[in-house]
């Protein structure tokens, strides 16, 4: 079974643009990442691209408001 | 870089060697397209199958930017992309049947994909303007099909087994006319290589070998020591055989064609 991995994608339209997240791909390592995701969000002509894997993204204030509900909810 | 040909200065040869290059190209391309197309539905995931529907449309735009250099040679390429018969297509042979399963889809997209860049590569260097002036975009996207190649070769030749088995098959059935293509050396082949229009057999050779000789020794394939098709057809610049009769269908656009208003 082939191990698939969430990966975010990010884009900026324009030099100077926010760096936006527009959504995610799976794919099995960096190198399908970027392909799967150039592929995949092509709806622009995008002046930068990049892709991250979902668990580097370090959470830094899931302790607090509406995650704090949430998992006070589910206890 | 060489001086731009003039093609009115061509000899009769070395314009029919020429035409040739291009149709064997661009009929290549479309190929190429309808076999990625085939694997819009069914690929292993939903992100591989938009990436093979998004290089069937890049395999279509290269070949119709092919097509249109015969525009420069005086010729009309329209009666190219939808007239002939299939016995009349010059793409290469590893394109001739659809692909029977995923692994043959990623050999073909690292060999024959691959090598055809390569022969591209080669075109674009080389001393006919219009290739020098529109392949470089070509290949620059074609850097995106190799990439997914690349990773999926590997994969499928680490994972062993049956996945193993069926890359290694495929790998070995493609390479022989793949080869013979590559570096063709037939009359035709060696004018355009005295025309500048093309480099030499051997330099085609050692380029298509450091692009793919890393992944066919995954296999246990050699690729200095494959064997080139013996079966070339010269008229043509490929090896014998035909694309079966659907895949030009589709390539003619025949069932709906009447549909089109121009």
């Amino acid at each position: 079974m082939m191990r698939e991995i969430v990966y975010d994608v990010f884009t900026r339209k324009d030099r100077g643009d926010q760096l936006v997240h527009i959504g995610y791909i799976d794919a099995f390592d960096d190198e399908t990442a970027r392909v799967y995701a150039w592929k995949t969000y092509d709806e622009e002509k995008w002046f930068e691209m990049c892709v991250v894997e979902r668990t580097a993204i370090i959470p830094v204030n899931r302790d607090e408001g509406v995650f704090a509900n949430a998992r006070r909810a589910d206890v | 870089m060489t001086e731009p040909l003039n093609v009115d200065t061509l000899d009769e040869a070395s314009r029919v060697a020429l035409e040739r290059l291009i149709l064997t190209l661009a009929d290549s391309k479309r190929l190429m397209g309808i076999r990625y197309s085939d694997w819009t539905i069914g690929a292993p995931s939903i992100e591989t199958g938009i990436a093979a529907s998004s290089m069937a449309q890049d395999e279509w735009g290269h070949a119709r930017l092919l097509y249109s250099m015969f525009k420069g040679l005086g010729k009309d390429p329209v009666p190219m992309e939808h007239d002939r018969q299939a016995s009349e297509y010059a793409s290469v042979a590893a394109l001739d049947e659809e692909m029977a399963d995923w692994a043959a889809v990623v050999a073909a997209m690292v060999l024959v994909d691959g090598g055809i860049s390569s022969v591209l590569r080669s075109f674009a260097g080389g001393a006919f303007e219009p290739a020098r002036n529109r392949v470089p975009k070509m290949l620059a996207e074609e850097e995106f099909h190799a990439s997914l190649g690349a990773a999926w070769y590997k994969r499928l030749a680490a994972a062993g087994g049956e996945a193993k088995d069926l890359l290694t098959a495929a790998t070995r059935s493609m390479l022989p006319t793949m080869v013979a293509w590559v570096g063709a050396d037939d009359a035709g082949s060696r004018a355009l290589v005295d025309a500048g229009v093309l480099e030499d057999r051997e330099s085609r050779l050692a380029a298509f070998a450091d692009r793919v000789g890393e992944f066919t020794r995954l296999v246990g394939v050699d690729i200095d020591s494959v064997e080139a098709s013996a079966d070339w057809d010269e008229t043509r610049g490929r090896t014998t055989g035909q694309p079966n009769d659907e895949a030009i269908e589709r390539a003619r656009g025949d069932r709906n064609r009447a549909l089109f208003v121009e």
